[in-house]
């Protein structure tokens, strides 16, 4: 049974991938005072892709071609993993945050190994910054984690689903500042200005898209929408699990897909606020903002080293 | 079965005799090596997989001393470090069917007879049950290595040589101490007295920290991390493999034998634990952070050697504290992670030097910046490399990722149970271990990147060609190695979790059920199989779906990179300096603790060298070597882009400067000559010797 949760909220979050980037562009557009395109833009742009010829670029190789399907294929298998709809993973042996954090390294490698064999310098810059913000925000991620997983007792996502839901995490204060801190770190992993555009090919972070096109670039395309969306489940089940199915009535289940689907667009909308009022700023200053966060993250284990 | 490895030395003994005899016919010579190389390594492994399942074995010969009674003692933690050397001796011995090729005009003998000597102190250390004939082994470890390192016979590898012989000096210096405490306390040699015996908690804190310095020494952690990238890339590839993947870890083992084993009886104490985490942890981020700043591929994973070391040291430290504060869980898990990550780290890293010298092979150059596009000249090469720096980066489902997990869940446990200060110490550890993971990926992306892709740089990257079937084998053979440690982690754990369970002398921990890996007081589980097998079918699916949308919809190819309508040239690819400048712009404090370091180094370098030489102050800049190349394998000098800031390892010149100036003052004896430092080395074991005696 919980299989099936696992496959119908991986299905629902790569169908749901393109909607939400969709939104966030309609909501750039409105901010800007234009009018935009509409929300389904992005499912017209896949379906065309999908039928262009596709032009392989430099001296790429098989590193190039396997990467986007490596790159959409990591995340849903982290998106089947995460406790999204109940209060528990469906598939507990992908619920372990270290092997979650892990399994989204494994596209970063690609995305950069692939970057670096185009033999263009614009896409390689763009691979190895994006390694660079993993790296940056990786400390963060991690001190968060560590300091759930010892509130809760457990380094398995689910439990930490279940015990925020319940109010059994405590101390309260630490868990309150953890969230703060890793809605933070979520924000910039999820490739929002001021640190990049992740929709925009001629930002340098994704630079390594300019050397994709046809089906190929559908997938990538498709890919870096369902990673901004998984780093927003990822941040909606451990901190906000509430309302999510606490058992495996079918009616639990779908009220749970409902509430998520809410949640994340909330968590899109605020993001998208965010990154329409802040300006874009240097990559080479990124390590201050995360810094920042990593003293939050920090501030969240003092928080637990003392019980409040 | 200690017969198995007693063979084994026996053959090793006289292959490297008869290569010796035979030097003059290179291709023989060569060849006897090789094969009796790697039938002794058979049967090592033999008997030291056997062993993990069998109880202790003890053998003992009467000396000439009465304390020097040849005692050996094979238990499953030496069964499992004697298999671990012996499987990389046996591919290092196959590769060197062709890579010897090379050396067939400077002394094939002499690398035949020196490299079996090796391998057989190594085992030879790890069985050893008396502090006498440990310490001869490790000398006769040390001097052996130190002339494969020097086998080149080039400024570099003369230089780096000398560093790595005054620091293992160093390093048998603290361990002879150490040895020297536990004797005086106990009146003998023999290990079997300490292991019964019950110290006095400042004596075993004081022996401890000296073993832990001086095998740390040995395994190159930070702060004597210093000679491994100078010694470990001169030697010869597959030397450089049997190195740094199999001798370092004779540091770890050490360090267990002196805290589990002799020191048994009164355990280890918290800050111990505390010490081996702290000093892992830094060890793991400074050794990945001085990686990324290399252009030169064996430099890079010899740097790469102080990381992954850092990493066993923080399993082996969470597993002191377990003991420590009486948790057998934290015990069990913090041991298994490190001795599994010392397995792994043998494979892979034996793999990717491997792989290194197959670069070397074919191109003459280790530097990176002239390389590139390699991966479709050397497929096989390619793509062996890639699987290494992925299991190396920790990329689920490869076994670094298993051992790692279990680091994790190591730290993670240990402060769910501890105290403010523990917590503290494991946030420290963790946040480390995340930093060095993620550091690892862009190092791998850019040791396989830049080499491997892109297009040819250079003439010699150009004209690359496929190693021959000898070394390619060797290569799959640690490719497969790794995929299996991952894929089967759920059959190998528990054969890790019986060693560990052993040195403790508690019941094993649980860490498997069926096919997962289970972490119980973490409440956590993973399966790197069902891992694999979920991965590996929605990437089929998404890849079959594409290549079918492809089909209808056509490919073609265009030739060149788009370069913002520029006519891009080679110079825009992407250069191994251009990852270093890019991790520089945020690492600057980490790389300036080395130069600060360096500093500091230079100005005690200069107040040792006036006191002992009365002398004038040297200035020690970063020295280039412009001597013409000796060997095809060293002439990566003419670096066809300069690298973006030379950068030398910490303390390598002060230390060199100490031992200028010790040159200087010991005048006429200082030859250069190695046979002269094993005249002090063995001056100095006698006076020790000596003086545990008149103690007695």
């Amino acid at each position: 049974m919980t299989i099936v949760v696992a496959v119908l909220q991986a299905i629902l979050l790569v169908a749901l991938a393109p909607l939400f980037s969709g939104i966030t562009r309609k909501i750039r557009a409105k901010m800007h005072s234009r009018k935009g395109t509409g929300i389904l833009q992005d499912y017209y742009d896949l379906a065309k892709l999908m039928r262009r010829s596709e032009v392989r670029e430099g001296g790429s190789g098989l590193v190039s071609r396997l990467m986007p399907p490596i790159f959409l294929g990591c995340f849903i298998l982290i998106a089947a993993g995460l406790p999204i709809v109940m209060l528990a993973c469906p598939i507990p042996i992908l619920g372990d945050m270290i092997t979650i954090l892990y399994l989204m390294a494994l596209p970063r490698f690609m995305f950069a190994l692939a970057s670096i064999d185009s033999a263009s310098s614009y896409t390689a810059i763009g691979g190895i910054r994006e390694l660079l913000v993993g790296v940056l925000i990786e400390p963060s991620l991690i001190l968060v984690l560590f300091v759930m997983a010892i509130a809760v007792g457990s380094t398995d996502v689910g439990f930490m689903s279940a015990a925020v839901a319940n109010l059994q995490a405590t101390p309260l204060v630490a868990v309150v500042v953890a969230g703060v801190a890793f809605a933070m770190a979520c924000y910039i992993e999820m490739g929002k200005l001021p640190f990049d555009m992740a929709e925009a090919e001629q930002e340098i972070q994704e630079g390594p898209l300019a050397a994709y096109s046809g089906p190929s670039l559908a997938m990538l395309k498709l890919g870096v929408s369902l990673k901004q969306l998984v780093v927003a489940s990822l941040l909606v089940c451990i901190f906000l699990p509430f309302g999510s199915a606490s058992s495996l009535a079918p009616l639990d289940i779908f009220i749970g897909f409902v509430v998520y689907v809410a949640k994340v667009l909330a968590v899109f909308l605020i993001a998208s606020v965010i990154e329409n009022s802040v300006m874009r700023v240097r990559y080479k200053i990124l390590d201050r903002y995360t810094w920042f966060v990593m003293g939050i993250a920090s501030l969240s284990l003092v928080f637990l080293v003392i019980g409040i | 079965m200690l017969q198995f490895i007693l063979f084994s030395l026996g053959l090793s003994c006289v292959t490297g005799v008869f290569s010796l005899i035979t030097s003059k016919a290179h291709a023989v010579s060569k060849v006897i090596a090789c094969v009796g190389g790697m039938g002794s390594a058979i049967l090592g492994f033999a008997g030291g997989a056997s062993a993990l399942f069998l109880p202790a074995t003890y053998g003992s010969w009467a000396g000439p001393m009465p304390f020097t009674d040849f005692t050996l003692l094979l238990n499953p933690l030496a069964g499992l470090i004697i298999a671990v050397i012996a499987a990389l001796a046996f591919v290092a011995w196959l590769y060197g069917f062709s890579y010897f090729d090379e050396y067939y005009d400077k002394g094939i003998g002499v690398i035949g007879f020196f490299m079996n000597l090796f391998i057989a102190s190594m085992y030879l250390v790890v069985l050893s049950d008396n502090a006498f004939w440990f310490l001869v082994f490790f000398e006769l470890m040390s001097l052996t290595s130190y002339v494969l390192v020097i086998i080149d016979q080039t400024e570099k590898s003369l230089r780096g040589g000398f560093l790595y012989l005054i620091m293992a000096h160093i390093g048998f210096l603290m361990i002879a101490l150490s040895f020297f405490a536990m004797a005086s306390a106990t009146g003998s040699l023999e290990f079997e007295a300490y292991r019964t015996f019950s110290f006095v908690p400042e004596i075993a804190t004081v022996a401890f920290v000296l073993a832990f310095l001086g095998f740390g020494a040995k395994a190159g952690m930070v702060p004597f991390h210093s000679w491994l990238p100078q010694a470990h890339p001169a030697a010869p590839s597959n030397v450089s493999a049997l190195m740094s993947g199999g001798m370092i870890k004779i540091g770890i083992f050490g360090i267990c034998k002196v805290c589990f084993d002799l020191l048994g009886v009164g355990g280890p104490e918290i800050s111990w634990g505390i010490l081996v985490i702290v000093i892992g942890a830094i060890s793991s981020v400074l050794g990945v952070v001085y990686a990324l700043g290399e252009h030169d591929l064996k430099s890079l994973l010899a740097y790469h050697s102080v990381e992954n070391i850092g990493i066993i040291l923080l399993g082996v430290g969470v597993g002191i504290y377990g003991v420590a504060a009486d948790l057998p869980w934290l015990a069990g898990i913090g041991l298994l992670a490190g001795l599994y990550h010392l397995v792994n780290h043998a494979m892979f890293k034996g793999l990717l030097f491997l792989g290194a010298g197959s670069v070397l092979h074919s191109t003459g150059t280790r530097n990176m910046e002239e390389l590139g596009g390699l991966a479709r000249l050397m497929p096989w090469t390619a793509v062996c490399f890639l699987m290494g720096s992925l299991a190396i980066s920790a990329i689920p489902p490869l076994n670094g990722f298993v051992s790692e997990w279990f680091t994790y869940q190591g730290l993670i446990g240990g402060a769910m149970d501890g105290d403010i200060l523990m917590r503290i110490v494991f946030a420290f550890a963790v946040i480390c271990l995340a930093i060095t993971g993620a550091l690892a990926v862009t190092c791998f992306v850019k040791a396989f990147g830049v080499t491997f892709l892109a297009k040819p740089r250079s003439a010699a990257a150009e004209d690359a060609k496929e190693v021959p079937a000898p070394m390619v084998i060797s290569m799959v053979l640690l490719t497969v190695v790794c995929v299996l440690l991952g894929l089967g982690a759920a059959w190998f754990a528990p054969l890790m979790s019986s060693v560990a369970s052993t040195m403790l002398a508690s019941p094993e921990v649980f860490v498997t059920e069926g096919a997962v890996l289970v972490s119980t007081d973490t409440f956590s589980v993973v399966s790197p199989l069902v891992l694999f097998v979920l991965m590996a079918i929605i990437i089929a699916t998404c890849v079959l779906v594409r290549n079918v949308a492809n089909r209808k919809a056509g490919m073609k190819n265009d030739p060149k990179p788009w370069a913002c309508g520029y006519d891009p040239d080679l110079t825009m690819e992407t250069l191994a300096s251009t990852v270093g400048a890019n991790v520089r712009n945020f690492m600057d404090p980490l790389y300036a603790i080395r130069q600060g370091v360096n500093r500091a180094g230079q100005w005690i370098a200069c107040f040792v060298s006036k006191v002992l030489a009365g002398g004038k102050e040297q200035s020690i800049a970063a020295e280039t070597i412009d001597s013409p190349p000796v060997s095809r394998y060293d002439a990566d000098r003419s670096a066809g882009i300069a690298p973006a800031r030379e950068q030398a390892p910490a303390l390598s010149y002060s230390m060199l400067d100490i031992v200028r100036s010790i040159g200087t003052w010991f005048g006429k004896m200082e030859s250069g000559d190695f046979r002269t430092y094993i005249v002090y080395i063995v001056g100095a074991l006698i006076f020790f010797l000596a003086l545990i005696i008149l103690v007695r």
